[in-house]
């Protein structure tokens, strides 16, 4: 299993689409950081009493939904690109074992996840806190790191799932364009629809959407659909559902 | 030791493999032939467990395939050389191949140096040309020094010289004790490298014999050009022998060329000509094949 894992991990670090998504996410915190330097620069130049209906300039807001579309690409391509090339058959001849093939590109897609994760999140944070500096709320998002943790634990949770979402879409649907397409429908346009359903069935349905559970799980939106906990049971009945109908395919399917 | 019984894959409606029945012993080479479309693919892709038969079982060293840890270090594969990442430096791919079945980086590097390739080590694998490739493909299946090796057609691609290469290399395997079985469509190309031939056509097993045996099978006949045929024919067939006429020449079979010039010469018959004709290998194949062609072209001008 040891040797899996370090061929999966040599895999991923072995190609350019790697470094792409990474630098992505690091052009994403830049522009983060920019809004949020420009909202704190407006902040300081409006009446007090405008300034009590700003937004917080946070840019992990921004940053947090592009990296877990990043993530999610970067876990789908760990395996479509392999059906795409048809490496995927040199790879099973080397390691027939298909459930051990599955596990260790799970266990390497998810240890990237939550290290970029990770530190996408504090990085996020940091840049807030150096760009607001001692303003109060609103437009400082926090009033200290522990205000904040239980925000970027979420976070992290749910870049982690986004990753390994991809990845269980990609071995599902064995193409790249399949998987990124499903992506964008989970993260941007599912979510959109829903509000449209009659009430309270939009507002039901919208608790349950990708993008909205990590605020939920962090408990910081007021009045959420639900609880921290079940917003955590739904992120792993996704995480499940996904990576059970990749192994499936990859178990059941000839390669 | 490779051991296929009688392997069936199905693709919905389509037998691809029909069972199959064979099996490649170590120290030779087999050729495995078949048109176009004759399941050699689907069957090797079964022995390698990458298709799941539909009955049947295809075993390599008494084991299934999935069932072996490491199995770099038992059997070697070169299925598509065009099915590797092309983002990948051509060392970084051996790497990884290398890492999943614990092969040192060493060894890898011996390996391309062996295949003639270490020169173009890091170039990305997309930018190689397909006889390089094909190259690259050798390399990962000796990775392991395993003791089965499986080609799928591996001289596509080649220019002459990587031709000869991969024909000495296919021989001096077999000859180190390896099983080596290599999949073509050519019967020129296995003429030249086969000791074996394992021929299949819409996935049934039309033949298996030794590159001799079937030069035997189809020697033909004797072609005879004489100024009195009838005489001739009445002397051969006293001999035992069997004649027939066309175009003004005889084709004698049952006889070798020097008895029929022994026999005519006795007689006092003439002979103009005197020639052994044996069906060559291409078309002995072709004559095998015949029924079990997938795709073919309208014959014209015949």
């Amino acid at each position: 299993m040891t040797d899996v894992l370090n061929s999966e991990w040599l895999k991923l670090r072995s190609v350019r689409s790697t470094t792409y998504v990474l630098l992505a996410i690091a052009v994403a915190l830049l522009g983060g950081a920019l809004v949020s330097y420009l909202m704190t620069a407006d902040w300081d130049t409006s009446p007090p009493d405008l300034q009590q209906k700003f937004g917080a300039a946070d840019p992990g807001v921004m940053v947090v939904p592009f990296a877990q579309f990043c993530l999610g690409v970067l876990g789908a391509l760990a395996i479509t690109s392999e059906y795409g090339s048809g490496m995927i058959r040199t790879a099973l001849v080397s390691v027939p074992r298909r459930k051990a093939y599955l596990l260790a590109k799970t266990v390497v897609v998810a240890g990237v996840s939550l290290v970029v994760a990770l530190v996408t999140t504090l990085l996020a944070y940091q840049a807030g806190e150096l760009i607001t500096g001692d303003r109060p709320r609103p437009i400082s998002a926090y009033d200290s790191f522990g205000d904040a943790v239980p925000t970027l634990l979420a976070n992290t949770a749910s870049l982690v799932l986004l990753g390994l979402v991809g990845l269980g879409l990609g071995f599902l649907l064995r193409s790249t364009a399949g998987a990124l397409v499903t992506l964008c429908g989970l993260l941007f346009v599912l979510p959109t629809l829903t509000l449209l359903l009659p009430y309270p069935w939009n507002d039901r349905v919208y608790s349950v959407m990708l993008p909205v559970l990590a605020p939920q799980l962090s408990g910081e939106l007021p009045d959420p659909p639900l609880s921290p906990v079940g917003a955590g049971l739904v992120m792993i009945a996704y995480l499940v559902l996904a990576l059970g109908a990749g192994a499936a395919a990859l178990l059941r399917r000839d390669a | 030791m490779i051991e296929v019984r009688q392997l069936t894959k199905r693709y919905r409606t389509t037998r691809a493999v029909d069972g199959l029945s064979f099996e490649v012993k170590p120290g030779y080479v087999a050729g495995f032939l078949g048109p176009n479309g004759a399941g050699k693919s689907t069957t090797m892709r079964a022995v390698l467990g990458l298709d799941r038969p539909t009955s049947g079982e295809a075993l390599v060293d008494g084991r299934r395939y999935a069932d072996i840890r490491r199995p770099m270090h038992h059997v070697g594969a070169l299925l598509d050389a065009g099915a590797v990442h092309g983002g990948r430096s051509a060392y970084d791919h051996l790497r990884v191949l290398a890492r999943s079945n614990g092969i040192k980086d060493r060894r890898v590097v011996a390996t391309l140096e062996q295949v003639g390739l270490a020169g173009v080590a890091d170039r990305r694998v997309g930018s190689l040309s397909l006889g390089m490739k094909q190259r690259l493909g050798v390399a990962a299946a000796l990775l392991g020094d395993p003791g089965v090796l499986l080609f799928d057609e591996p001289v596509n691609g080649l220019d002459p010289e990587g031709i000869r290469w991969i024909r000495h290399l296919m021989r001096d395997l077999a000859r180190e004790g390896r099983t080596v079985l290599v999949s073509s469509h050519l019967m020129s190309e296995m003429a030249l490298t086969a000791d074996r031939v394992i021929v299949i056509g819409r996935g049934k097993l039309i033949l298996e014999a030794s590159m001799q045996d079937l030069q035997e099978k189809f020697k033909k006949d004797v072609l005879v050009r004489s100024t009195t045929p009838d005489a001739l024919v009445a002397v051969l067939t006293a001999a035992g022998a069997t004649a027939r006429s066309e175009d003004g020449a005889l084709f004698v079979q049952g006889l070798d060329a020097p008895d029929i010039a022994d026999l005519a010469a006795r007689h006092r018959i003439p002979i103009h000509e005197l020639t052994p004709r044996s069906a060559s290998l291409e078309d002995a194949y072709l004559e095998l094949t015949e029924e079990s062609v997938e795709y073919r072209t309208k014959e014209t001008g015949r």
